[in-house]
């Protein structure tokens, strides 16, 4: 009896180590939590259905910004980490000269199907290292937008009759909105001015409005670039001394304060889209829409960076080429299904996706999605990205400035000498 | 100072008055220090209370401008969140898993290397005593980076001994039972090795057992601090799996979105184990710790 | 004789190895080779190039350095002082209770030392959170009505984090001077008492001489414990003026981990050691000899 059992329970184990032997799994890390790691997860547990018993997607989420990267880093360093990841295209240049990333070679790329013409020219450049090797496969642009409540707006006469903003385009416009708003009562612009994220973002939209270089042949704000981060960072002040936005508002805070009704405007990534939706289903929003940021100056711009995909270089352990070949089938696919990631606030990079009927039918996407065709990406430098210095230097001069408590002009040069000092 | 016989009784009279009239005026003043020390416990207590408030209501409700001490709707629904979608139960187990085994292995060794130094005389003695007094003044976080490398190097990173092993250092815990094994008197030592013991029993039979107070503090001493640590566990882990509570709470942190009341949860429900296991064992901590302030630096 | 020397050291060996094992791998092998890092410019993990001294002196010349140096002794004295003396202070307050009204007060006290730094994190970033914390009701009082965003004000920052510090740690000083207290019989002051001596009498030539000891044991602790400040400071200033507020080390975490120098950051924490060291000695001495008068 006790040898039927035993013999039983072996021939079942014998099975399932062989059937597990049959899927091969792919480990996969990420840093998509909320609402994107929501969507994530609905998309890993699709790609897990269609794929069962041939390929299986192990999933880890760490913490955005630097907690990942510097995980990644160790892991990579140790012969460690995943057999893919996600990796903000602005954190490519870092990532290149500290040997994380494995270069994908055109083969490969294209055995999986993955063509560069699939994409924006920008786009797929951002993902590449000076070297000229493509180091990663983006899957979205994410930007930041303007959020706003219809009846605030209309109330201050700032809606047109389609329904969008009207008479923001122009800083001395846009001002003057702000002002209206603030007339009525009203918060005019909510937007986390206590982040130094949001202040990179903002601030490098209206440098490059202005046609402004922010890195130019290894110089930060050169020349007259210093004058136009200047008038950037003035303008960003401007509103918070106006009254028009709070003051080192945190992030959470800023979005609530929109939410509840008592901002007329919210500029925040794309990635609250889902956290807007979500409130409207509930019944529990006003009539709210969001465009690509107003142009101030020159010709419009958005910054923009793009979560990619990316293989790590383990030291000592590489991803073996059978496993390669899984990972970028696997990107193949989550490309072609990108119109569910769009779910989540994002433009897909993949453009059969950006182009289909249904994407643009996807509201409030299709609003905005125009900013792909101006996005800006970040600096092509080891101390640009996210949770960089280039970003620290946000923190530590734009923020300040926007909140009055540095003077603009002084907010860039220091800017430009902290991160000039940086980059011996 | 000493009243003669005659004027005895006066002095004793006037005295006794005198004291009488001061014990009144000394309850006065310490009722109102009495009342200041509760008062003070009431503020020092408020955070947490609030914190634990803030929990208990919906998202709408923390964002409310009106202070509410007391949840409107009182809701469970900050705590299913985080109990059902995240991976708390594997970061208890690690916790409590890498905690337990600092525990007992820095008491071992402690109290090994505390009784050697403490009773036995061997070449080395006084340099050893000198180099752990001075590993106290190092900045462990600035050995992370070398620990990072080590542990790397064991090909522990990412593995619960890998978090466990920099904790073992521990030179305090030597300290205290250095003093401690100090202290016992003796007698003890003498008749026992007439009796013909070795090192080992005295230890064992007699040392330890006369200090099982400190042993406990200690124990519930490292056993905190291993629970609590944040730094070396995040450096030292990169999988979600091998996460603990600390670390895990930060970085499964919904990063979008308004969601103080949930975060709080997290927070709340990442410390509810040791605030319970400090609770029950309030009264033995209490001793336990009063007696280790017997070094008098 | 020889024989029970020859086996007391053999006892000693073994009673001494585990420890003696870990502390040599753990402590000793760590820091002469962070000693070597130091003196190369290898990356964070990696060999480098022999430099000498080159890193010691870019130490020097970085601004960013020197205001980490000064920020973490800003906030030792900031931290340190208060909460030895509010730990005094409670410890005298609650040595007076008895029963259940002491177990609770002493709770009180004592249970925000048992949480981890994130869970204190969280805490008073939501009770301070300039659009929706409780404390706003409290400094709107005192700030014209005005809310103020308490961590982003870069002078209220370090003395914002000192006090959630105090708030933190104060238990555990707390029963250190209870146990100190308790030590001093209760003889002396009814003696004093009878003598006529008030209670600020009693205290100024009592107590406070008696539980110097303890005073010195405390404020070497947490001196020695604050000098080595990272995880408050990195978690308040996130987002914001980080490079303002930034502490010994967490400049040495930026250095290693976010600009990848492994040599730079092992000579800053050489720097860091040798400054706890001189200030533990220094402090030492003139406490020691201050209470010996």
């Amino acid at each position: 009896m006790i040898r039927k059992v035993l013999f039983a329970t072996l021939a079942s184990m014998a099975l399932t180590i062989s059937a597990a032997r049959a899927e091969d799994t792919i480990v996969w890390w990420d840093f998509l939590s909320g609402g994107d790691g929501v969507r994530m997860k609905t998309m890993l547990d699709e790609f897990n259905k269609e794929h069962a018993g041939k390929v299986k997607i192990d999933a880890t989420t760490l913490e955005w910004g630097v907690p990942f990267y510097t995980k990644v880093q160790t892991a990579a360093a140790t012969g460690q980490g995943p057999d893919i990841m996600t990796y903000h295209e602005s954190r490519m240049p870092l990532g290149v000269s500290e040997g994380v990333v494995s270069p994908l070679t055109p083969e490969e790329l294209s055995a999986a199907g993955i063509k560069p013409s699939d994409f924006s020219p920008a786009n797929w450049k951002a993902a590449q290292g000076p070297d000229g090797k493509q180091y990663g496969v983006p899957l979205d642009i994410h930007s930041i937008i303007l959020y706003y409540n219809k009846d605030l707006l209309k109330k201050a006469g700032l809606l047109g009759d389609d329904g969008k903003p009207k008479g923001l385009d122009g800083a001395a416009n846009f001002d003057s909105a702000l002002a209206k708003l603030t007339a009525n009562g009203v918060v005019g612009l909510s937007t986390p001015t206590a982040d130094n994220a949001t202040m990179w973002r903002i601030f490098y939209t209206l440098l490059n409005q202005q046609d402004g270089q922010f890195l130019k042949d290894g110089k930060f704000l050169d020349g007259d670039n210093l004058d136009k981060a200047t008038t950037a960072i003035a303008e960003m002040q401007k509103w918070v001394k106006s009254g028009g936005t709070p003051a080192k508002t945190e992030y959470p805070a800023s979005i609530a304060l929109f939410t509840s009704g008592k901002a007329a405007m919210h500029i925040n990534g794309v990635w609250e889209v889902p956290t807007m939706v979500d409130l409207a289903k509930k019944g529990q929003l006003f009539d709210w829409g969001a465009i690509q940021i107003p142009t101030f100056y020159a010709h419009p711009a958005t910054w923009a960076d793009s979560h990619s995909f990316a293989i790590p270089n383990r030291q000592g352990n590489p991803v073996d080429p059978a496993k390669r070949k899984l990972v970028l089938d696997a990107i193949h696919w989550f490309n072609e299904h990108s119109l569910e990631w769009a779910g989540g606030g994002h433009v897909p990079a993949y453009l059969p996706v950006q182009e289909s009927a249904a994407f643009k039918a996807l509201k409030p996407n299709s609003d905005y999605a125009s900013l792909a065709k101006t996005a800006v990406f970040d600096p092509v430098s080891v101390l640009a990205g996210v949770a960089s210095p280039v970003y620290d230097a946000a923190g530590n001069y734009v923020m300040p400035a926007m909140n009055g408590e540095m003077a603009p002009a002084d907010a860039a040069k220091q800017m430009r000498d902290d991160l000039q000092g940086q980059a011996k | 100072m000493s009243a003669s016989v005659e004027t005895g009784a006066d002095v004793f009279a006037s005295r006794r008055a005198g004291r009488l009239v001061r014990l009144r005026h000394l309850d006065l003043v310490g009722l109102v220090i009495t009342a200041a020390t509760v008062v003070g416990a009431a503020l020092w207590a408020f955070p947490l209370y609030w914190a634990l408030v803030t929990t208990f209501k919906p998202e709408n409700e923390v964002v409310r401008p009106a202070v509410q001490l007391w949840p409107e709707h009182f809701t469970f629904q900050n705590y299913v969140h985080v109990l059902l979608e995240t991976k708390i139960g594997i970061w208890y187990v690690n916790s409590l898993v890498t905690s337990a085994a600092v525990t007992v292995l820095v008491i071992v060794t402690a109290a090994g290397a505390g009784y050697a130094i403490s009773q036995l005389n061997f070449p080395g003695r006084r340099l050893f005593w000198w180099m752990i007094l001075a590993s106290f003044m190092v900045p462990i976080p600035a050995l992370t980076v070398n620990h990072f490398i080590l542990i790397n190097q064991f090909g522990l990173i990412n593995t619960l001994p890998g978090v466990v092993l920099p904790q073992l250092l521990a030179p305090v815990t030597v300290i205290i039972y250095k003093q401690f094994f100090d202290s016992v008197p003796k007698d003890f030592r003498e008749a026992a090795m007439i009796d013909g013991a070795n090192e080992f029993q005295l230890l064992f039979r007699i040392y330890l057992p006369m200090n099982w107070g400190i042993t406990t503090a200690l124990a519930i001493i490292t056993f905190i601090a291993a629970w609590n640590l944040f730094l070396w566990p995040f450096v030292a882990v990169n999988s979600e799996d091998r996460m603990n509570i600390t670390v895990g709470i930060t970085q499964v942190h919904d990063a979008f979105g308004v969601q103080y009341a949930r975060d709080l949860a997290v927070a709340m429900v990442a410390a509810l184990p040791v605030a319970l296991v400090y609770l029950i064992f309030q009264r033995r901590v209490t001793q336990a710790i009063m007696l280790s302030a017997g070094i008098k630096g | 004789m020889l024989r029970s020397k020859r086996t007391e050291i053999l006892a000693a060996s073994m009673l001494m190895a585990p420890f003696a094992v870990t502390y040599g791998v753990l402590f000793i092998y760590p820091t002469i080779k962070m000693a070597q890092l130091s003196m190369t410019n290898a990356p964070l993990i990696g060999p480098g190039k022999w430099v000498g001294f080159d890193n010691y002196f870019r130490l020097a010349s970085d601004r960013l350095f020197s205001v980490a140096i000064w920020n973490t002794l800003y906030f030792v004295i900031l931290s340190v002082i208060p909460s030895t003396l509010i730990g005094l202070l409670v410890a005298l307050g609650v040595n007076r209770l008895k029963g259940w009204l002491q177990s609770v007060v002493l709770a009180a006290f004592f249970l925000p030392y048992v949480l981890p730094v994130s869970v204190v994190f969280r805490i008073w970033q939501w009770m301070c959170d300039k659009d929706f914390g409780i404390a706003q009701h409290v400094i709107q009082l005192f700030n014209d009505g005005q809310r103020l965003s308490i961590f982003r004000t870069i002078p209220l920052f370090m003395p914002a984090v000192a006090v959630v510090t105090i708030w933190w740690l104060i238990g555990f000083n707390v029963l250190l001077f209870i146990a100190g207290l308790r030590n001093i019989s209760s003889e002396i002051y009814e003696a004093a008492q009878l003598d006529g001596a008030g209670r600020w009498t009693q205290f100024r030539r009592i107590t406070w001489p008696l539980i110097w000891p303890v005073t010195v044991l405390v404020f070497t602790i947490q001196m020695i414990l604050q000098l080595k400040i990272f995880d408050q400071v990195y978690l308040f200033s996130q987002g914001g003026r980080i490079d303002t507020t930034i502490v010994m080390v967490q400049y040495i975490l930026k250095q290693a981990f976010q600009m990848n120098k492994g040599g730079l950051a092992a000579a800053a924490s050489m720097v860091l050691f040798v400054l706890i060291a001189a200030l533990s000695v220094l402090q030492f001495q003139l406490l020691r000899a201050r209470g010996e008068r």
